[in-house]
Parts: C-alpha cells; sequence; structure tokens
C-alpha cells in the first residue's frame, strides 16, 4: 500500500508543471516595423534586454505589413484577441480609444518621467480627457532627392513648389522607367498625407471652423499641384513599392518620413552616395505622431504591469537614444539629440529640426479622428478620381465635401 | 434496426443537429439580429445596447453604394463563371483523350486550384504591375499598348484584372467535375455515334453535353455561390478600388464593418448577399432536381 501511494505521489507530482514553467508568460506582439531595417533592430534590442530583466517572459514579436495591419488590429480586437502589446499608427488611435478597447494610463504616466519630457505631440495621446498611450516616433515630413537624376536633367533641388513640380517634368522619362516622383498612387489612405503635404504646405486647411473647407479657392489650388505631382508618378504604386523604386534609383524624389533614412541603407552601393535628404518646399513643414505604444483594455493585472514596464523601457533614455541612432528618426523623448551629435551626424539634425518644426497635419477635430479610416478612404477615393479622369479638381472636392459632411458630418 | 422505436433514430442523429444548428443557424440568426441594431460599434457587448430597427435597411437599399455593388458583383460572377466554365470544360476534354503524359498534365492544370488566393494575388499584382509587370512588356514589345497600364489601379481596366486571376482559380474544379462525367459516359456510345457518321460536334451535342449537364450545373452553382463571397483575390488585388470599381458586397461588407465600424449595415448587407445567393439556388433548382432527383 505504501508503495502505491507514493508512486502515486510521484506520478502526481510529475503531472504537475515545473515552478519556472508557471511563471511562463508570453507577451503578443505584431507590429509592421519587425522586419524594417533600424526599427527590426532596436526593437529585437529591447525585447531581449527586457527578457533577461524579466525572467520567463517572453516576447513574441512578429511583422503584419502595413498596408493591412490596422485593418487586421480592428478584426482582431472586434474578436476579443487584441495582442498584449499594442503598436498603433497614431493616427488611427482614436478609432481604438473611441470603441474603449484601450487602457488608460494617467495613473502609470504620473510615476514616470514620461510628462516632463516628451514631445508635444504626447498630447494626441488623449481620448475624452484620458491619455491612452506613450507617443513613440513624432516626425516632420522630409525630401529624399537623388542627385544624379537631377544633375543629369539640369534641374537642382527645389525651394519651392514651383521648382519642385519643375524637377518632377525634368526628371520624367517614362520610356527609360525613371519617374520624376515616387509616391502611393493606388488607393490608401496614405494619399490623404501627400496631399495634406502640399494644402497644409502651402498654408491652406482643410477645415473652416468646424466645416470642411474643400471648395476654397486656396485648398483647390494646392490640390491642383498635387495633382499634377502624381502626373510624374508611376501608376498603381503603394508607399512600399514607391520606396523601392527611390532606393532602386529609379525615382528623383520621395516624400516621406525620417524612418526611411534607414532603408536607404539598402540602396547599390553605386546609387546610394547619390540619395540625399532635405526639408521640404514649403513654407508649411507638416508632420505629425506617427506610431505609439498602447495597452489593451481589460488586460489582466499582471500582464498589464508587464506590458507597462515593457513601455516604460522602451521609453528610458538609452533606449531612446539608441531609438534615434538605429533608425534615424526622432524619439518621443526631447533633447536625445544634441547639439553635437547633430553636427556629427547632419542627416540627425535634419530629422530633428523637422520634427521641431512639424505642423500636425492629422485633423484633430474629435469626429474626424474617431472616424480616421472613412475619412482617409474616402479622400483616397477622391485622389483616384483625380488620376484617372479628367474631372476638375475643384468639382471633384465638391463631391468629397458632399460624401464626407453625410459619411462623417461635423457637429 | 426494424421495429425500433424512431427516437432512437433521432437520438443519434441529435449530436449532428445540435453540431449544425450552432455552426450554421446561430451565426445566421446573430447576422439577422445584427442587422436590425443602428449606429456604430465593434463592440460585441455594446451591440445590445444600440437602437433596433429597419433604419440598416432603409439605408442600404437608399444608397448608390448598394447598387452599385450588387451590379459589380454580378459582372464578376458572370465575368468569372463562364470563361472558367469554358475553359474548365476544354481542359477536361482535352484530358479525357488518351495521350503521353496525360497524368502529369492532368496535375498540373489542376494545380490553380491548389494555391491560397493570397499567393495568386501576389502573383498576378506582380505579373499585372504598372511600372514593371511582364504582361505590359510584352503588350509593349508587341506594339499593342503605347504607355504601361496600372492594370488593378485603373477603374476601366481593375475589374478584369480581378476576374483573371479569379478565373485561373477557379477553372480547375470544372475541369475535375466535368472530367469524371465524361469518364461516366459508355465508349459504345460514341463508337455507335461512328457507326451512324455522326460529327464530332454532333457527338458533343447528343451524347458528351447531355451526360455532363448534371455535373455542369451543380458546378456552375457551387462555383457562382463561393464566387459570391470571394473576399481574398479582390481585396489583396484592389481593396475594392480604384474608386469602388471592383467593390463586390463581399468587400463592402468587410469595408463596412472593419473599417468603418458600421457592423448593422454590413450585417444587412449580408443579409442581401445571402438573399442573391438563395435567388441563385432557386433559380437554378429545377435543373438540378429535373438531373438528380
Amino acid at each position: 500500500m505504501k508503495h502505491v501511494l507514493a508512486s502515486l505521489a510521484m506520478l502526481f507530482a510529475l503531472s504537475l508543471p515545473p515552478i519556472a514553467r508557471a511563471q511562463d508568460v508570453t507577451l503578443d506582439f505584431p507590429s509592421w516595423q519587425a522586419e524594417e531595417p533600424g526599427f527590426a533592430e532596436w526593437w529585437k534590442g529591447l525585447i531581449k534586454e527586457y527578457e533577461a530583466k524579466h525572467p520567463g517572459v517572453k516576447v513574441k514579436l512578429y511583422s503584419i505589413p502595413f498596408a493591412n495591419y490596422v485593418n487586421q488590429m480592428t478584426v482582431r480586437f472586434a474578436g476579443q484577441n487584441p495582442p498584449d502589446i499594442v503598436h498603433l499608427p497614431s493616427r488611427n488611435f482614436a478609432s481604438f480609444a473611441g470603441q474603449k478597447w484601450l487602457e488608460p494610463i494617467d495613473d502609470l504616466l504620473k510615476n514616470s518621467d514620461i510628462p516632463g519630457n516628451w514631445s508635444k505631440l504626447q498630447s494626441e495621446m488623449t481620448w475624452d480627457g484620458k491619455m491612452y498611450g506613450v507617443l513613440l516616433l513624432p516626425y516632420g515630413n522630409l525630401l529624399y532627392y537623388n542627385e544624379k537624376l537631377l544633375q543629369d536633367a539640369g534641374a537642382k533641388v527645389p525651394t519651392t513648389p514651383a521648382e519642385w513640380l519643375d524637377a518632377m517634368a525634368r526628371t520624367t522619362n517614362r520610356d527609360k522607367g525613371q519617374f520624376g516622383l515616387a509616391t502611393t498612387t493606388a488607393e490608401h489612405p496614405n494619399m490623404f498625407i501627400d496631399a495634406a503635404t502640399w494644402v497644409l504646405g502651402e498654408k491652406q486647411d482643410w477645415l473652416k471652423g468646424n466645416k470642411y473647407n474643400f471648395t476654397d479657392p486656396g485648398v483647390v489650388a494646392a490640390v491642383e499641384q498635387f495633382r499634377k505631382s502624381l502626373s510624374y508618378a508611376p501608376p498603381g504604386t503603394n508607399s512600399a513599392v514607391a520606396r523601392q523604386l527611390f532606393i532602386d534609383g529609379k525615382a528623383a524624389f520621395l516624400r516621406d518620413g525620417p524612418w526611411v533614412w534607414a532603408t536607404l541603407q539598402k540602396a547599390k552601393p553605386e546609387i546610394r552616395p547619390s540619395l540625399k535628404m532635405t526639408q521640404l518646399p514649403f513654407p508649411v513643414i507638416t508632420g505629425g505622431a506617427s506610431n505609439s505604444l498602447h495597452i489593451p483594455a481589460k488586460i489582466d493585472l499582471q500582464k498589464k504591469k508587464l506590458v507597462w514596464e515593457f513601455i516604460a523601457l522602451a521609453a528610458s533614455p538609452p533606449w531612446q537614444e539608441k531609438y534615434v541612432q538605429l533608425t534615424g528618426s526622432p524619439a518621443g523623448r526631447v533633447g536625445v539629440i544634441g547639439p553635437e551629435q547633430a553636427k556629427r551626424d547632419p542627416h540627425l539634425g535634419a530629422i530633428t529640426q523637422a520634427a521641431e518644426k512639424a505642423e500636425n497635419l492629422f485633423p484633430m477635430q474629435p469626429a474626424l479622428r474617431e472616424n480616421y479610416n472613412e475619412f482617409a478612404t474616402l479622400f483616397s477615393r477622391a485622389v483616384v478620381r483625380m488620376q484617372s479622369s479628367s474631372q476638375p479638381t475643384d468639382a471633384i472636392l465638391a463631391n468629397l465635401q458632399k460624401e464626407l459632411t453625410a459619411a462623417v458630418p461635423l457637429p | 434496426m426494424i421495429g425500433r422505436p424512431r427516437w432512437v433514430g433521432y437520438a443519434l442523429l441529435a449530436p449532428a443537429l445540435v453540431a449544425v444548428g450552432f455552426l450554421i443557424l446561430y451565426p445566421l440568426y446573430l447576422v439577422l439580429a445584427l442587422s436590425f441594431r443602428q449606429g456604430k460599434t465593434l463592440n460585441v457587448l455594446r451591440l445590445a445596447e444600440l437602437p433596433f430597427g429597419p433604419g440598416n435597411y432603409r439605408t442600404i437599399f437608399a444608397s448608390d453604394a448598394t447598387w452599385h455593388s450588387v451590379f459589380v458583383t454580378v459582372v464578376y460572377l458572370a465575368g468569372t463563371i463562364a470563361p472558367a466554365f469554358l475553359i474548365g470544360l476544354g481542359a477536361a476534354l482535352l484530358l479525357n483523350r488518351a495521350f503521353p503524359g496525360r497524368r502529369w498534365l492532368r496535375s498540373f492544370i489542376l494545380l490553380p486550384w491548389a494555391v491560397p488566393g493570397v499567393i495568386v494575388s501576389i502573383v498576378f499584382l506582380w505579373l499585372l504591375d504598372g511600372s514593371f509587370g511582364v504582361v505590359n512588356a510584352l503588350l509593349r514589345q508587341a506594339g499593342w499598348l503605347a504607355t504601361d497600364l496600372a492594370w488593378f489601379a485603373n477603374e476601366d481596366t481593375a475589374l478584369a484584372a480581378v476576374i483573371v486571376p479569379t478565373v485561373w482559380k477557379a477553372y480547375p474544379f470544372f475541369t475535375l467535375t466535368l472530367l469524371a462525367a465524361l469518364q461516366s459516359i459508355p465508349s459504345s456510345l460514341y463508337e455507335a455515334a461512328v457507326v451512324d457518321g455522326a460529327t464530332r460536334w454532333q457527338s458533343f451535342r447528343y451524347i458528351t453535353w447531355p451526360g455532363i449537364r448534371a455535373s455542369a450545373a451543380l458546378a456552375a452553382i457551387l462555383n457562382t455561390l463561393w464566387a459570391l463571397r470571394e473576399f481574398d483575390i479582390v481585396y489583396l488585388t484592389t481593396g475594392g478600388g480604384p474608386d469602388r470599381a471592383t467593390e463586390t458586397l463581399a468587400v463592402r461588407i468587410y469595408q463596412e464593418a472593419f473599417a468603418f465600424f458600421r457592423m448593422g449595415t454590413a450585417s444587412a448587407l449580408g443579409v442581401l448577399t445571402m438573399g442573391m445567393a438563395i435567388l441563385l439556388v432557386l433559380m437554378s433548382i429545377r435543373s438540378i432536381r429535373r438531373e438528380y432527383f
């Protein structure tokens, strides 16, 4: 009997999971940056240090292409299956917060050094009076150009919108597969960012008071220029292909954020020296909050603590400094790039300058923030009409205003 | 089993009935119930808080976008099923003949059916790419195209460009079904036809077609229903664009639900799509009943 009891006790003990495994936690972390040059190194380094500091905790980082990222996250949240570490393009943050899918973090922020040391764009993480995330990347748009293509075409680096259009025209040679501009020409919400670069850059605005302002002559004129620029770009291109065209030396210009700098290192050795960066040729530089980290709502307390510790580590000064160095992009923490480092790395100086000067291009009107996806989708359809039809720009914009008034009415 | 009470049979069927009820009827009920909830949310727990009424149906029936999607769906169905059937029939007739390498060719022809829609979409996105696609290069070399055409980004060509990969993926099912039917036709009928001096067309019309008609009808109905809910190829290649040119009902439902958070409107569109599917089945039920029952 003794033997039987001893055997049963042993069997029971063996059937229990080891103590170490009982503490095992995996934090699910999808991101569109998991394979992006510069960003991938930063995330992987951060995760390595985090896991070393948290034995038994694993962070499962994996990539989802940006084109489908927001939709996939939406489906996961709607299906009550959100990731543990939520990485979002900040422009879509409000629609997630509006659905009550994110956890307010005011209490956690209070006990951190983030509030006094962060970019002013951190305020965009507010919804209904509460703070819901930590901004990772505030940015200003930049103009990337291929110096050799400009020289060959007898064009100079533009300092005004008219000069930019002229340089695009000179460098476009479709028969040679060479384009004046690489930009999104396939229907995608990103089209709004490109158009906003022209409209806000020319000191115009989509909204007047609390009303849509698409029929304003100033807005129409700026969009007309934007429309013209699209005629120098390859058709049916998404943002990833546009960047690749520029890196392959097949496009003279690319309007993009600072994150492209790290990707430029992938260019062939004979092309890389020609790829340069400068400020956009507009009186106003546009930019905004690029992406941010969040905690999903109703997460269990243990995971909430772990996710916050992950965010806090990402926000710590050493990792913020590494962020700038590895990604070539501005960090959320201010003053990470000192004047001396800006002198040593002129591109870091340029991106910091653009980020500091940039005016937010994303609408801050609450109804538009909450319905950004619908707003940007309707907008991109109007851009497609500009590309594929001969309809006058003012008529397309008047129709867009009508559609938006019905779909996303402003209170 | 004879003489046993009837309840034993029902008891044995019960687990299957419960499973079917849970997997089919409950989601159907849920879609129907959601279609009467008016408002904007994706939080399933908050859906019951939304006002109940027929507003979503009023909205979708009054919307031009709905009828545009219905039109695109019908064109997409017709554009997919007719060529897929003809290619499938041609391939089945070819594979029904004896020739060297037939086994190898049979596997090869059926291959597209096994390829996931995502892969098909990527392959065709590259083939038909506006700047670097091989199709544009060939057409330009042949002198049939003056400038590069972004097939998926051009309003006039996008729907055709979406139909091509769908046909490529759909035709093997017709081939498989029709080949099975062709092989069940006794060869003695063809021998008798030769003796009677029948032409090839007459053999096809009076022997082959009656022999495969039932399978063809069933395959066409199944493929039509599949094409009606086809999502991945359309969404991955064009996302329903440009400017709604390829926005089928399936893509519109997805957009309404997961891009614009209007679950009620999406469900109402789902009910409309179901209605279209039921209508298609009812229209073809007579021919199926005649052949099979």
